[in-house]
């Protein structure tokens, strides 16, 4: 059969007709000449001279055979395509009211299609906004992410002493910047307290990104060094939400960080970044780290114009090279890396949306094949007509049109039930989306998005036609022609495609299936396992004054008696960092000391950090006296903090269990001295007293690291954010409030973020919740639309085998011979579909391995319990059809 | 009615052509016959025109044409006038009376 339609054949082939065109008029031509000549041998010419004459008097007949042509080639194109629309429009008008005729069947071919089409469509609308979309700057393409590289090609923010080196040698840069993620503050001096975020950004930082405020200036030099004027920029939502859009707002103060800062500007709302900053201010106003190794700042850059990224790259490269030749052990810088910005933004969730769209796709897949499957057994039950139609001189390429035409309008009602689905599945999405996604708020419908959905409802629909007129169309016409009397109809190829469809489903079913199998087992794993601390019956109290110090940390003792007073709480205690609560973490190399006044000068702290047995690695955190119990950190050996550890008593230090192994594997820890003073500059050295258990700090998936504590009565500069924990034998939302109203009353401009441990840990694995959910969606619809399509084709044979089985069982077969019959022949499409799918999976879950967590991609047990699951719904399926086939009664069926 | 020279010869054999096809079908010999025999010659009309002419016409949807036997059996294209057709002409026999009255009032003022 040829892909085009008869109408589009004739049209394209010009050449030929254009040839008739000239055959013709030379036949009109040549009459012409006969007759007057003829007519002048009649009067007595000669046949030569009548010749001359008729000639003679016709004129040019190459003129006129180009004059016809060029006047009706075009006018032929133009009547055959009009021929050709007319005729797509009858089929149009045919194939709706043949469909209007089942109106059932249309809406559920519809509503299928429809649905596969709106899945599909709302992923890629999510794909669009986070994946395709332009950065909201100028060039975005331009801007990079600089990063330091070790010697172990370890990724790394940049010291001040190395970005101050990069950019005085670097020429491939048009603006380059140092920046802090945005951090929580606390502001006050506006209508209310309130809790936003702020980043710390260098001057140049602006023209890096390319962006300018919507109202006031961007930093002066003044507010651009150090000690300068105190000046803040405040983005669109802040200065909307937290100054009711006053059009004042430049030049108000209001203060943070025990400093008031004067607004200067205020950023356009698109300009959101770093990720989530409402505020920022200058990097300038604070001194500069000396030490090379302080890896403080991120460094964001603009490329120089005409200078691509691999020539930074190289350059970049080359000053690393010559940095560490001329500085030696001074820096750990061996390399620098440059990320470009969209890459660094969403490089981590692009293979999760890149499977969930392959996901939704698969699943489009499926209904298309469960609406072809629908069309063909539908155009077996029309063989009259099409016989009829046939008869009366429709040809095979005429009846293919019709079945697209079918399709067409089929697909036009799909795409429009995909488009509305679309807006429901996107504001779904967008209620389900873990929370992390990054750009998540420039996903819109779009003229783009509504394009996708047309263009895959029109592949759909030629898919469909084509498929359908193969089988279906040409199937019934071969076989009405040869055997029309014959009841039920059907023929053998039809089947086989019908049954291929089958299999197909149930293979592509098994793949999705296996796919939120093993997600399903993942999520059951992370919130399995053991983190070393107590899930339930907590309370998470996270603030932050700003500045750390003396004073926040005798506000925190006294926010620690008065929680400890609540009634019902049985435990408080409070850390910098607490598991799955966030907070800034830091980790860094300590040296091991012989005793306490072992004594310590610079040059010893570098000849030492070079002796692998006095170092060591680990997490510095600050805790309170009674964190540990508050937590349900379990206590393995030692003590823990206790009231008497106060800044002048010796300075004690808890390690977990695996620093504790790492560190000494063969040794008692206990009562060891170490010098950890440049974490928070005091070169106070710590005596262990205790060891307490793992745990899991980042998320309940990463393993834990060897952590060590420190407590904060006793180091108290690394205070300006805290998380204090109340645990509590009762619902802990009854205590909420009573923990708001203690730091309401202790420090009112200090608004908490208050949260139960169940909610964190819930937020910690809200990704893989809403990857489970997605691809546990699709599966389900799958395994839905691959039972529908098992029981139509087995129903399908069975009415057709009505007759011969009910002459079997007149016969003298068991009612149970015919069950297992049928039965056998929807669980060898079953059981054919199933393997066909495991072998599909096998390959296909090893590209999402790494978003497992305790399975393997080919975990037998998700394999196991998809293919037995599948093959009870294909029995289930197969039986409904096969019973009925059992107990139809001979004599009716004989009859009918 | 502002016609170029092109146009006047065209519509005349246009005016033509209709004329003697709104009395009955024919053939493209019949209808040169018809006029020579009308005009007595006297236009010395080539046949090749008249038949661009009734090509125009077909595909202006003013003539249709069908291929048919002649009287003494041959093949042959038959044409026939159209509503459209017939609506031309009238159009076009009006303007060519005023025409020539326009011409001849000329003339004979000279």
């Amino acid at each position: 059969m040829s892909l085009f339609p008869p109408g589009i054949r004739r049209a394209l082939r010009l050449p030929s007709s254009a040839e008739r065109l000239t055959r013709e008029l030379d036949d009109e031509v040549r009459f012409h000449l006969e007759a007057r000549m003829s007519d002048l041998m009649s009067q007595g010419w000669s046949e030569a001279a009548a010749r001359d004459e008729a000639l003679r008097r016709f004129g040019d007949a190459d003129d006129l055979r180009t004059y016809c042509q060029t006047i009706e080639v075009p006018q032929m194109r133009r009547m055959r395509f009009h021929e050709w629309w007319e005729g797509w429009l009858q089929d149009v008008r045919f194939g709706a009211r043949q469909l209007s005729r089942s109106p059932g069947f249309f809406l559920v071919a519809a509503l299928t299609l429809g649905l596969g089409i709106g899945a599909s469509t709302s992923i890629f609308s999510v794909v669009r906004g986070v994946l395709l979309r332009p950065l909201p700057y100028p060039d975005a393409d331009r801007i990079v992410q600089v990063w330091q590289l070790g010697a172990k090609g370890g990724q790394n923010q940049m010291s001040d002493r190395n970005f101050d080196d990069l950019r005085a040698r670097s020429r491939s840069f048009a603006a380059m910047a140092e920046m802090v993620p945005s951090g929580p503050v606390t502001v006050s001096g506006i209508a209310e307290p309130v809790r936003t975020r702020a980043s710390v950004v260098m001057g140049e930082f602006f023209d890096v990104l390319g962006v300018r405020p919507m109202m006031g200036r961007l930093f002066e030099p003044a507010e651009l060094r150090e000690n300068g004027t105190p000046a803040v920029l405040i983005s669109y939502g802040f200065w909307q939400q937290s100054l009711g859009g006053a059009p004042d707002a430049v030049g108000r103060t209001m203060t943070f960080n025990n400093t008031a800062f004067t607004i200067v500007g205020i950023m356009p709302p698109s300009v959101r970044y770093p990720v989530d900053a409402e505020l920022w201010i200058p990097r300038e106003l604070s001194p500069k780290f000396e030490s090379r190794t302080a890896h403080n700042f991120q460094v964001l850059a603009r490329l120089a114009p005409g200078v691509s990224v691999e020539q930074a790259s190289r350059e970049v490269t080359d000053i690393a090279r010559q940095l560490k030749t001329e500085l030696g052990d001074q820096t750990n810088m061996v390399d620098v890396a440059l990320v470009p910005l969209r890459e660094q933004l969403v490089g981590g969730t692009r293979s999760t949306l890149l499977m969930l769209l392959a996901g939704s796709g698969v699943l489009l897949l499926i209904a298309c094949a469960n609406v072809v499957n629908l069309l063909i057994a539908r155009m077996a039950g029309r063989q009259a007509e099409i016989a009829l139609r046939a008869a009366l001189g429709a040809g095979r390429a005429r009846l293919a049109q019709q079945c697209l035409a079918e399709s067409i309008i089929l697909a036009t009602a799909a795409a429009a039930f995909g488009i509305a689905f679309t807006f429901a599945g996107v504001k779904l999405l967008l209620m389900l989306q873990p929370g992390n996604l990054p750009r998540i708020q420039e996903v819109a419908i779009d003229g783009q998005v509504l394009g996708y959905a047309i263009a895959i409802a029109a592949f759909a629909a030629v898919v469909m036609g084509l498929l359908t007129a193969w089988r279906g169309g040409a199937g019934a016409l071969r076989e009405s022609l040869s055997q029309s009397q014959r009841t039920q109809g059907g023929n053998l190829s039809s089947e086989r495609v019908r049954r291929g469809l089958v299999v197909a489903q149930v293979a592509l079913a098994v793949v999705l299936l296996v796919a939120a199998g093993l997600f399903a087992r993942s999520f059951a794993k992370v919130l399995g396992v053991d983190p070393g601390f107590g899930m339930e019956h907590r309370v998470v109290v996270d603030v932050s004054p700003g500045n750390g110090g003396p004073e926040t940390a005798r506000m925190y003792d006294e926010l620690l008696a008065r929680f400890r007073a609540i009634p019902g709480v049985l435990n408080a205690g409070g850390a910098n960092v607490v598991p799955l609560g966030g907070g800034s973490t830091s980790n860094g190399t300590f040296l091991i000391m012989r005793s306490l006044d072992e004594p310590l000068r610079m040059e010893d702290v570098e000849r030492l950090q070079r002796t692998p047995e006095r170092i060591g690695s680990a997490e510095f955190r600050l805790a309170s006296p009674g964190y540990f119990e508050a937590m349900g950190i379990k206590p393995e050996r030692g003590r823990l903090f206790e009231e008497r550890d106060v800044e002048s008593a010796p300075h004690v230090a808890v390690i977990s269990a695996s620093l504790a192994k790492t560190r000494w594997p063969d040794e008692n820890p206990i009562g060891k001295v170490i010098q950890f003073g440049n974490m928070d500059g005091n070169l106070t050295p710590f005596t262990i007293v205790g060891v307490v258990g793992d745990v899991r700090e980042s998320s309940l998936a990463s393993p834990p690291r060897p952590t060590f504590y420190a407590s904060y009565r006793q180091r108290n500069r690394g205070t300006w954010r805290f998380n204090f924990v109340l645990s509590t034998a009762q619902d802990p939302t009854t205590i909420v409030n009573a923990a708001r109203r203690v730091v309401r009353d202790v420090r009112p401009d200090m608004p908490p973020r208050i949260r139960t441990m169940e909610t964190l840990v819930s937020a910690s694995v809200a990704d893989r919740r809403f990857i489970l959910t997605l691809v546990g969606v699709f599966g389900a619809a799958a395994l839905v639309l691959a039972a529908l399509g098992i029981y139509s084709v087995i129903s399908y044979l069975v009415a057709q085998r009505a007759r011969e089985l009910s002459i079997r069982v007149a016969l003298g077969a068991q009612r149970g011979d015919v069950l297992r019959m049928v039965l056998r022949q929807g669980l060898w499409l079953a059981a054919t579909g199933i393997v066909v799918g495991a072998v599909a999976s096998y390959y296909a879950t090893r590209l999402f391995e790494s978003m497992l967590y305790g399975v393997t991609a080919t975990d037998p047990a998700a394999f196991g319990v998809v293919m037995a699951g599948l093959a009870v719904v294909a029995l289930v399926a197969s039986w409904m059809p096969a019973r009925r086939a059992a107990r139809a009664q001979a004599m009716e069926v004989l009859r009918s | 009615m502002l016609r170029d020279a092109n146009d006047l010869l065209h519509g005349t054999l246009d005016v033509l052509v209709l004329k003697t096809l709104s009395w009955a079908p024919m053939h493209g010999y019949s209808i040169a016959r018809w006029i020579e025999e009308r005009t007595r010659n006297e236009l010395a009309i080539v046949d090749a025109a008249l038949y661009k002419a009734l090509h125009r016409l077909e595909a202006d949807g003013a003539v249709a044409a069908e291929w048919g036997l002649s009287d003494n059996n041959r093949r042959a294209k038959y044409y026939s006038i159209t509503t459209r057709g017939r609506q031309l002409l009238r159009a076009d026999a009006a303007t060519w009376r005023r025409y020539a009255t326009a011409v001849a009032r000329v003339l004979e003022a000279t």
